[in-house]
C-alpha cells in the first residue's frame, strides 16, 4: 500500500500526513490522486485542513491547497498552521488585539453590587450603582463606577497596563492594574474618601488622583 | 390579601426574633389576623420571648412531616384573639424542611391569616433559604455596627437575587446620643450604604431586655422602643407616619422633676 499520502479526519477538519522524503514534485501527484480517489467519500463539508509530516515552503502549501480544491468537492475554510514559532506568533498577536478590543469597548451594569457579589466583564464596564464592601468588579479593560467604589476592584485583568479605575466616590478596600496591587490605607478619614478619583498605572505603582486636563492626556485605550 | 413578610439580618443578636414578636403583636393590636412563624429549627426562640412557651405540644416540622394538622400545632395568644404562633423545633436541624415545604405552608396558611411573619435564623445557609422560600416581603434588621450592616448588605444581595418583591429596612438599636458624639453611624449613614428603603428606626431600650425576659411585647406602650415598633406596624399597613424625635430624652431636671 501507498503511504505517502495519508488523509485524517477529525471533528472539525482534516489533518494530510505527507512522507518527509518523497520528491516534492512526485508527492504533488500522489495528494492530487489520494483526493480525487476519495473525492466522493469526503464529500462538499467546510473543513479546517492542515498538513504534517514535512516542512513546508509557503509557496508548496499554497500549491498543494489548490490542487486539493481542484481535486475534490471540499471547500477549505481555513488552513492550520504547525509551524510553531509562527503559531506563537499569532497567539500573541490574537491576545494583544482582544486586549485592545477590551479596552476600547464597554459594558453597561446597572445596579448596586453587595457585599458577595462578583462579576467578571470580558470588556471595558460602566457600572451604574455603588459597589459596597465584600462585592468584587473584574475586567479585562477599565472599570468606570458612577456611583462609590467600596469593594474590590481589578482592571486589566489579562495583563493590560493601561487599564484605569473611575469612580464617583474613590474608596475602594484594594485596587489591582494588570499585575499590580494597592491596597486602602489602615486608617482612613471619611471625607477624603469621598472623592472622584481617577486610579491608573505609573513606573510600577497603582496612582490615585483627581481629574485633571495632565490626566487625561496621558490616557490611552 | 395576606401577606408573607421574613424578618431575617444575616448577622445574628440584632434583633430578630424581638421585632417578629413586636410587629407581630403590634399587627394584632392593630385588629389584623397575624401568625408568626419560628423558622429557627433547633434554636427556638420566639415562644420564650412572647411566654408562650410552655404551651407548645406540635411544633412546625410536625406540621411540615403530616404528624398533626396546622390547626393543632398553631398556639393562640390569650392576651390577642387575633394572633397566633407557629413555633419551631427543638429537636431537629434546619435540614428537616425543604424551601418548597416552607412555601407549601405559607401558601396554606394565606386563606387564614392577613399578615405571615416569619422569624428567620442568622446565617444565609438552609435555615434562610427555607424562611424567605414563601415570603412576598422582607424586612432586613440591622444595628449601626459595620458588622451588622455588612451582613445585611449580603443578605439584601441574595434577597434580590431571589427576586423578593418588596425589601424595607429596620435600624435597631440606635443610640443618639453617640451619633451626635460622631461614635456610631446615623439612620442616614446606614440607608446611603445599602440604599434600600427605611421603614423603622428602633432606638436602644433597656425596656426591651425587661419585656422580652417577661415574656411581654412592648409594643404599642409608651417607651421609646414600644412607640418605634408601633410607628413600623402602622407603615406597615400603609400608613404614613412621621419617624420619632428620638432627642426627646428626658433632660436631668425633667427627671429630677417628674416631668414628661
Amino acid at each position: 500500500m501507498d503511504n505517502s499520502v495519508i488523509i485524517k479526519g477529525n471533528n472539525h477538519g482534516i489533518t494530510v500526513i505527507l512522507d518527509s522524503k518523497m520528491e516534492y514534485s512526485k508527492l504533488k501527484d500522489r495528494v492530487a490522486q489520494k483526493f480525487k480517489d476519495s473525492s466522493k467519500f469526503l464529500g462538499a463539508a467546510p473543513v479546517v485542513l492542515g498538513f504534517e509530516g514535512r516542512p513546508l515552503l509557503p509557496e508548496q502549501e499554497k500549491e498543494l491547497l489548490d490542487i486539493i480544491t481542484e481535486s475534490c468537492d471540499l471547500r477549505v475554510v481555513c488552513l492550520v498552521d504547525t509551524n510553531e514559532a509562527r503559531d506563537k506568533q499569532y497567539e500573541k498577536t490574537l491576545n494583544e488585539r482582544l486586549m485592545e478590543l477590551a479596552g476600547a469597548s464597554g459594558t453597561f451594569y446597572k445596579g448596586n453590587l453587595r457585599s458577595g457579589q462578583a462579576v467578571t466583564f470580558e470588556t471595558s464596564v460602566v457600572i451604574l450603582g455603588d459597589v459596597n464592601p465584600g462585592a468584587s468588579v473584574t475586567s479585562t479593560g477599565n472599570v468606570i463606577v458612577l456611583g462609590a467604589l467600596k469593594g474590590q476592584v481589578f482592571a486589566g485583568a489579562g495583563g493590560n497596563e493601561k487599564a484605569f479605575v473611575f469612580a464617583i466616590d474613590m474608596a475602594p478596600v484594594m485596587i489591582r492594574i494588570a499585575g499590580y496591587l494597592a491596597r486602602s490605607c489602615d486608617k482612613t478619614d471619611k471625607e477624603e474618601m469621598k472623592k472622584m478619583q481617577i486610579a491608573f498605572l505609573e513606573n510600577g505603582q497603582v496612582c490615585l488622583e483627581s481629574l485633571n486636563k495632565r490626566v487625561w492626556n496621558d490616557i490611552t485605550l | 390579601m395576606s401577606e408573607v413578610i421574613v424578618i431575617t439580618s444575616g448577622k445574628g443578636g440584632v434583633g430578630k426574633t424581638t421585632t417578629t414578636a413586636n410587629v407581630g403583636t403590634g399587627l394584632a393590636k392593630l385588629d389584623k389576623k397575624v401568625v408568626m412563624i419560628d423558622t429557627d429549627i433547633g434554636l427556638r426562640n420566639l415562644d420564650v420571648v412572647m411566654g408562650l412557651e410552655n404551651r407548645i405540644v406540635y411544633n412546625l416540622v410536625d406540621v411540615i412531616d403530616g404528624n398533626c394538622r396546622i390547626k393543632q400545632a398553631l398556639i393562640k395568644d390569650k392576651r390577642y384573639p387575633n394572633l397566633y404562633l407557629l413555633p419551631s423545633a427543638q429537636t431537629k436541624d434546619k435540614t428537616s424542611v425543604s424551601p418548597e415545604q416552607m412555601k407549601k405552608l405559607c401558601d396554606d396558611l394565606r386563606g387564614e391569616f392577613d399578615y405571615i411573619l416569619m422569624d428567620c435564623p442568622a446565617g444565609i445557609e438552609q435555615g434562610f433559604h427555607n424562611a424567605i422560600a414563601g415570603a412576598d416581603h422582607a424586612l432586613v434588621i440591622t444595628t449601626p455596627e459595620v458588622s451588622a450592616v455588612r451582613d445585611a448588605d449580603r443578605i439584601i444581595g441574595l434577597l434580590e437575587s431571589h427576586e423578593m418583591k418588596q425589601t424595607h429596612l429596620i435600624v435597631n438599636r440606635l443610640r443618639t446620643d453617640m451619633v451626635k458624639r460622631g461614635d456610631m453611624m446615623s439612620s442616614d449613614d446606614v440607608v446611603e450604604i445599602l440604599a434600600i428603603d427605611l421603614i423603622g428606626i428602633v432606638p436602644d431600650d433597656e425596656n426591651i431586655v425587661i419585656s422580652t425576659n417577661q415574656g411581654e411585647p412592648l409594643v404599642g406602650n409608651d417607651t421609646m422602643a414600644g412607640k418605634a415598633y408601633m410607628n413600623i406596624c402602622h407603615r406597615l399597613l400603609g400608613e404614613e407616619v412621621p419617624y420619632l424625635d428620638l432627642n426627646s430624652k428626658k433632660g436631668i431636671l425633667n427627671k429630677l422633676f417628674g416631668k414628661k
